[in-house]
């Protein structure tokens, strides 16, 4: 019978549908906990980049607002549907005052496309906290550029220094070695082994901030 | 062959990394990490258990024509089982192996353990040779990311061990390094081990 012209066919049929079934099963199963998990990720996410303002303009520890998600995100940050502007914002609101905003930001590393949240100060021109939200990097290389002592060089830095240029509004940094000491405040450390996916970063900061600029000359958010 | 017999060529005596020079894109690529060497080496000896159990058990209906094709679909099946398991239940480590986890299906050694082992021998020895096999690889992937990880960070499994007085060998961390490794390995296991002479 396994000789027959018709019973591989027939075999690798039934495995094919089995198999795919099994996964199907399996997938349907887990959907709702795989969003639900990402969309509790990427808002936790938005909540901690601007956590310190919302922190300060309520006199509570970031801490203790970031323990109280889901509420402490559905009481201060907000979404923003401004017309034309093709990125998602939001913005943090403690008594009716925008405290911080947060960009989602894209762009492209090594290997594929990236994507990261920016909060800033409410005239956009200091970064005051950066989290990766997705990227394609190499593990144990490009994908460190997650690591908080990365991420943590863009807190609190004055990105926008040209705010009336049409070219470009950002400032120019300088890398260097993970091993070496910044000197001074353009120098920034990359992640060894990943010279690319860290140039990558500043290239999508700047671009985008570009476009916020762009955006925000002549129209509010 | 006993189980044991099974055990130790498919851990030591034929190990897919040193003696059959299987998997080595990956021991190449996760082993600047110990953490993400242990993850692939786990993923993978899953992998391999469930597919080796799988092709073993339905090998006397398998036609031959299509044996290959029914064991990429296998393999390939229980690779995205691992993946959404890992997506919905472990999400932080399903995030910290990234892609690697669907390059589990291109890994030469499962596709190797079906077709020499699975495919011809009954279910239990071929998931005795899954364990091994995994284990093999397991522990090359550990032992080179221990060298590099310590070099490379001075650190193992992220705690750092070494002082502030360490530095980073840079070369370590990049994929160069594995390579110089994973000769050195080969060559030691040859000499020390098979004691095969130059």
């Amino acid at each position: 019978m396994k000789d027959s012209f018709l019973y591989p066919i027939v075999f690798m049929l039934i495995m094919v549908v089995l198999f795919t079934g099994i996964l199907a099963v399996m997938f349907r199963f887990s959907e709702e906990k795989i969003r639900t998990y990402e969309d509790d990720t990427y808002q936790k996410k938005i909540l901690s980049t601007m956590v310190t303002q919302i922190a300060e303009a309520t006199e509570q520890s970031p801490d203790e607002i970031i323990a109280a998600y889901p509420e402490s995100f559905e009481q201060y940050v907000q979404q923003l549907k401004p017309d034309g502007f093709e990125r998602k914002v939001y913005q943090a609101v403690v008594d009716s005052a925008v405290v911080a905003y947060c960009f989602e930001i894209k762009g492209n590393g090594l290997w594929g496309s990236m994507s990261a949240l920016v909060s800033t100060s409410t005239d956009f021109r200091t970064i005051l906290n950066f989290a990766i939200v997705n990227q394609q990097e190499t593990p144990g290389l490009g994908a460190r550029i997650e690591e908080d002592w990365f991420l943590s060089q863009f807190q609190n830095i004055v990105f926008v220094v040209n705010p009336e240029s049409t070219e470009d509004v950002t400032q120019s940094y300088e890398f260097i070695s993970e091993s070496q000491k910044p000197e001074n405040d353009r120098q920034l450390k990359r992640v060894t082994g990943a010279t690319i996916t860290s140039d990558s970063v500043i290239k999508m900061l700047r671009a985008e901030f570009n476009y916020i600029y762009d955006y925000v000359r002549s129209k509010e958010l | 062959m006993t189980k044991k017999d099974i055990f130790i060529n498919a851990t030591f005596k034929d190990n897919s990394i040193w003696r059959q020079i299987l998997g080595i894109c990956s021991a190449l690529a996760v082993t600047n990490l110990m953490l993400n060497s242990l993850i692939m080496g786990l993923g993978v000896t899953f992998t391999l258990i469930m597919a080796n159990m799988t092709i073993s058990l339905i090998r006397n209906w398998t036609p031959r024509s299509v044996r290959m094709m029914v064991q990429v679909l296998i393999i390939a099946a229980y690779v995205i089982i691992v993946d959404i398991f890992l997506k919905a239940n472990m999400p932080l480590i399903s995030k910290q192996l990234g892609p690697y986890v669907g390059l589990i299906i291109t890994n030469c050694i499962l596709m190797g353990r079906a077709e020499a082992f699975a495919s011809k021998n009954k279910v239990f020895d071929s998931f005795v040779d899954g364990v091994g096999s995994g284990l093999g690889y397991t522990i090359v992937l550990l032992g080179i990311s221990f060298v590099r990880e310590l070099f490379g960070f001075g650190s193992f499994f992220g705690f750092k061990v070494l002082g502030s007085w360490w530095t980073n060998w840079s070369i370590m961390v990049m994929a160069p390094s594995a390579f110089f490794l994973l000769a050195m390995l080969i060559w030691g296991v040859n000499t020390y081990y098979y004691k095969v002479k130059a």
